[in-house]
């Protein structure tokens, strides 16, 4: 059972981060929430490399063919964290904007795009 | 040759457009709207010498020489151009120059940050069509997301841009990580990232943690497509969005979900799904026929053009995913050729609301009723639209309808057929309807509704008398392309043949992972089409007349009265289009419960 | 929908999601028991081949580095699409109310000024350190660039605020910008012209550990540093513009 409770965290996480956007009275919070969506799929990813016994993939004082946690994971998170940060700035920016316009940050003010 | 290029057509508009974001101000805004465009134009070019040397043979390349391992494990990524693939790019580098010609006219104020994001687009669109690597996929898809969100937000004198494009990067950034987490379950199951490779480990039999896999993958990618329930963003982006970049949203950006949904299927899990695909086929188009339903029917009950011509995207995108979901070779060929006539037909008609904007600084139909008496030739591009929005001949949407029906035919599956006309029927009834008001000024003016008012702020300054010709010939050729398109010498048999390669499963694998070129042995027969030129006549007339009696309702009396209850459109589906984005992501989360509840109860 | 009605929708949703989940999860290799192939060949391989002692950079920069060309794209996009939301109105002013923004910050306690001063050289070397020796520890392009974007804001905060808005404006910023994302895809296309494919490593591979080897993953690492800092420096300083700017209007 606890070998599979990363996986449940990440599928947790994911949904939390759902209800958070769901019911959110505020756009700000809203792309908080994506954010936080987003961390399941590194807690997933993370999880998938492990490798019991495994250490760091650096090989800087550690011969080569010691066992090691998977890279590719890794490298796939990094891809993912900076693509979260490039979504979460634009989101931000558009929030920031539309508050400066519109005069408020709660979704139930701004219909502007009913129908 | 082919080969050497390959990688340009994406290398080369991304070091355009990191010059133009740097030295954009300094040269000027008509030097680099030039730069643009003949960076488009150099990659419609290079996307057509790769279409020619990939056209019966795909190409593999293989990034930083990174050829596979022995035993198959490939370490690199790849590219595996075949001639779908490679049209697609082609739609894509055409649909970018005519959006770049058409902005000539517009847009005073960007600081020049428009044209980098345009090719940046398209250098991903481009990469979309060309990979072969799960992870790939997934850059590619957000690049081309995250340009089209900025691209969308454009116009910041409103809030509702900017709230049209906020409702479109979360629904489409939720599905990303959705994309994202199927990836990662496909990784723990087979070690690897390329389609090959993975489809090859994956061998014939599916469990619970494949079919949770295939659900977040195929939800990611058809959310982007815009398939009911995950469809309500595109018609908030697209009533926002300056018509260049709705081009490239309904002409093509929208139809590489459905791409990406049909080549993760027929090159990773059609081995493991195949004792199933009867079922999913059936759940596959139950969705699509629902989307087509209700595309079509809000596409009637718009007024605002711009979310008229985006519902009937929507609706098009369900027959496009019914192309896909009959899981068939054949149905893929028409899936091809309905993908680049409609989108060279919508792009046209895009850039169509776009001169009527320019024109009268308005949108929404009840204002402009009469307004475009004169404009004959603009009127004419609308009813040609039109025309070839109901798949009637000579466009070539008529093959692609053909090519689907035929196949749904081959799995008895009898009404696909219907959904076509309907959805035809409906969405090219909307494009005359609003023709005949505007241009001709037929009729009452339309019912007025909170939609047709959003966004009035026009593109350009302040209205003109003419059309400039930047606006009008990219629009006329685009139109006239899907005319083109059907004459263009062995279309039916290629697309025929390359459907047959892109389903071959194995052969792809071997080609990928073992250099070894299979040649295709399908030999295409001559198709029939006379059936489908019925079907499909039947389809415009009958939108031709209830285009007539919606506008000339008054003067018909009470027969006609159910088309102003279809020009109303049902309440309740409206008041679900609200414009909230946790309502959006409600039924997203909805749609991938059914979805994955299905997946479970019948595939498992 | 209401909002009450919006959330009993979901949850029901919910529900079924997490049904789905848990019954697909079953099926995964329980954590620990890592199978695939992929990350025990390159294990093997990556230091022989390309003699770097960091494998994850060496995926990253290397064996997948086309994708990282994608990734540094999407911040390059988002960068754009952040300074066309927030480019000045048609109709405002624009020299005279950017020029006024910067120094409406503010006051600044003294221990805050005093550390953060002490805090911007070992920023700059620090985000210079992990830029440049992503082939040889954790770290690397993206690591690196952010910390050394960090240094921009750490003068900010010490109330340098005038040091702050001379280098944020600076041309070079931009330039560090466009031309890392551009230096990127051009260190791709180098390769093509000794006729190998995209992105192969054309720059001798020296000896594993030391500062210069594993050719192009160096590079390529000090490249996206420079693309990276250059982006989040301009992302600040529009948000700080911003907020400002809406302080200002809101004390009117």
């Amino acid at each position: 059972m606890l070998a599979y409770l990363p996986y449940a965290i990440a599928a947790w996480v994911f949904l939390w981060g759902l209800y958070g956007i769901v019911t959110s009275k505020n756009l700000v919070h809203q792309v908080v929430c994506v954010a936080i969506l987003q961390t399941s799929t590194y807690v997933l990813l993370l999880a998938i490399g492990y490798k019991v016994g495994g250490t760091a993939p650096v090989f800087a004082d550690i011969p080569v063919g010691t066992s090691v946690v998977d890279p590719l994971v890794q490298a796939l998170m990094l891809t993912d964290i900076v693509v979260e940060a490039a979504v979460m700035a634009l989101l931000l920016s558009m929030v920031v904007k539309a508050n400066e316009l519109a005069g408020t940050v709660d979704p139930e003010e701004l219909r502007f795009l009913m129908g | 040759m082919t080969t050497a290029i390959i990688p340009l057509p994406i290398a080369i508009p991304l070091i355009v457009a990191a010059f133009l974001a740097f030295a954009g101000k300094g040269i000027g805004r008509r030097a680099c709207d030039l730069l643009a465009i003949a960076t488009a134009a150099a990659n419609l070019w290079m996307t057509a010498i790769i279409l020619r040397g990939t056209w019966s043979q795909p190409q593999v390349y293989w990034f930083g020489n990174w050829w596979p391992r022995t035993g198959g494990v490939a370490l690199g990524i790849s590219f595996v151009v075949d001639a779908f693939g490679a049209a697609l790019a082609m739609l894509v580098s055409l649909l970018t120059i005519a959006g770049l010609i058409f902005s000539w006219k517009i847009f005073e104020d960007t600081e020049n940050h428009f044209q980098p994001l345009m090719l940046i687009f398209m250098a991903a669109m481009c990469g979309f069509s060309y990979t072969g690597d799960l992870f790939n996929l997934f850059v590619f898809f957000e690049l081309m997301s995250v340009s089209a969100f900025a691209l969308c937000g454009l116009k910041t004198l409103e809030p509702a841009p900017l709230q049209g494009a906020f409702n479109f990067a979360i629904v489409n950034t939720i599905g990303a990580f959705m994309i994202v987490m199927g990836i990662g379950l496909l990784y723990a199951r087979t070690g690897a990232l390329n389609f090959a490779q993975v489809g090859r480990s994956l061998g014939t039999h599916a469990d619970a943690l494949v079919l949770l896999a295939f659900l977040l993958i195929v939800v990611g990618y058809l959310a982007k497509a815009a398939i009911v329930p995950f469809h309500f963003w595109l018609a908030d982006a697209h009533a926002v969005a300056p018509s260049p970049v709705c081009v490239l949203f309904s002409g093509v950006m929208v139809e590489l979900g459905i791409y990406a949904v049909a080549r993760i299927y027929w090159t990773i899990f059609a081995g493991s799904l195949a004792g199933h695909a009867h079922e999913l086929r059936l759940i596959f188009i139950v969705m699509a026929s629902i989307t087509a339903v209700v595309g079509a029917v809000m596409c009637y009950a718009e007024h605002h053009l711009k979310r008229l011509l985006a519902f009937s995207t929507i609706a098009h995108s369900g027959l496009m995913l019914v192309g896909v979901g009959l899981l068939s070779p054949g149905a893929l060929a028409g899936f091809v050729l309905y993908v680049l006539s409609h989108g060279v037909i919508k792009g046209g008609l895009f850039l169509c609301a776009g001169i009527v904007l320019h024109r009268f600084q308005r949108i929404g139909e009840d204002h402009l009723h009469g307004c475009g008496r004169g404009m004959w030739f603009t009127a004419a591009l609308f009813i040609l639209g039109a025309w070839g929005l109901a798949g009637a001949p000579p466009f070539a949407t008529l093959l692609g309808e053909h090519f689907v029906s035929h196949s749904a035919e081959a799995v008895r599956l009898h009404w696909p057929v219907y959904i076509f006309i309907f959805a035809e029927v409906l969405t090219s009834a909307a494009v005359l309807r609003i023709a005949f008001r505007i241009f001709f000024g037929w009729g009452q003016p339309a019912p007025s509704d909170k939609s047709s008012q959003i966004e009035e702020k026009p593109e350009t300054e302040q209205s003109h008398e003419r059309t400039p010709a930047a606006m009008f010939l990219p629009a006329a050729a685009l139109i006239l392309l899907g005319i083109v398109l059907t004459f263009l010498p062995q279309i039916q048999s290629r697309a025929s043949a390359s459907a047959h390669e892109f389903a071959n499963q194995s052969a792809y694998a071997r080609s990928v992972l073992e250099n070894v070129q299979i040649t295709s042995t399908h030999k295409g027969e001559p198709e029939n089409l006379s059936s489908s030129i019925v079907h499909s006549c039947i389809a415009l007339l009958l939108s031709v007349l209830l285009a007539l009696s919606t506008v000339f309702r008054d003067k018909l009396g009470r027969a006609v009265n159910f088309t102003r209850s279809l020009e109303l459109g049902n309440s309740l589906l409206r008041r679900a289009h609200s414009g909230h984005p946790g309502d959006y992501v409600a039924w997203l989360s909805f749609g991938t419960a059914v979805v994955g509840l299905a997946f479970l109860w019948w595939l498992h | 929908m209401s909002s009450r009605t919006r959330t009993v929708f979901f949850l029901c949703s919910a529900a079924g999601l997490a049904f789905v989940f848990a019954w697909g999860i079953r099926d995964l290799p329980p954590l620990g028991d890592y199978r695939g192939p992929y990350g025990n060949v390159v294990t093997q391989v990556a230091v022989y081949e390309r003699h770097p002692t960091d494998v994850v950079n060496a995926i990253n920069y290397d064996y997948r580095g086309f994708d990282t060309l994608g990734e540094e794209f999407i911040f390059f996009a988002s960068v754009l699409g952040v300074l066309l939301l927030f480019r000045p109105a048609g109709d405002e002013d624009k020299k005279g109310k950017r020029e006024t923004k910067l120094e409406d910050a503010l006051p600044i306690s003294d221990t805050l000024r005093v550390s953060m001063q002490a805090m911007v050289g070992i920023m700059i070397v620090f985000g210079v350190y992990m830029a440049t020796h992503g082939q040889l520890t954790p770290g690397g392009g993206f690591q690196g660039g952010v910390i050394l974007a960090s240094a921009p804001l750490v003068v900010y905060l010490s109330g340098n605020v005038k040091t702050f808005e001379a280098i944020v404006s600076s041309p070079l910023v931009k330039l560090a910008e466009c031309g890392g994302a551009a230096g990127y895809a051009a260190i791709g296309m180098a390769a093509l012209l000794f006729g190998a494919h995209f992105l192969t490593n054309i720059v001798p591979f020296g000896t594993t550990g030391d500062l210069f080897s594993s050719g192009t993953i160096a590079v390529i690492s000090a490249v996206v540093g420079l693309e990276i800092a250059g982006g989040f420096v301009l992302l600040m300083q529009n948000y700080l513009r911003e907020i400002i700017e809406e302080r200002l209007r809101k004390e009117k």
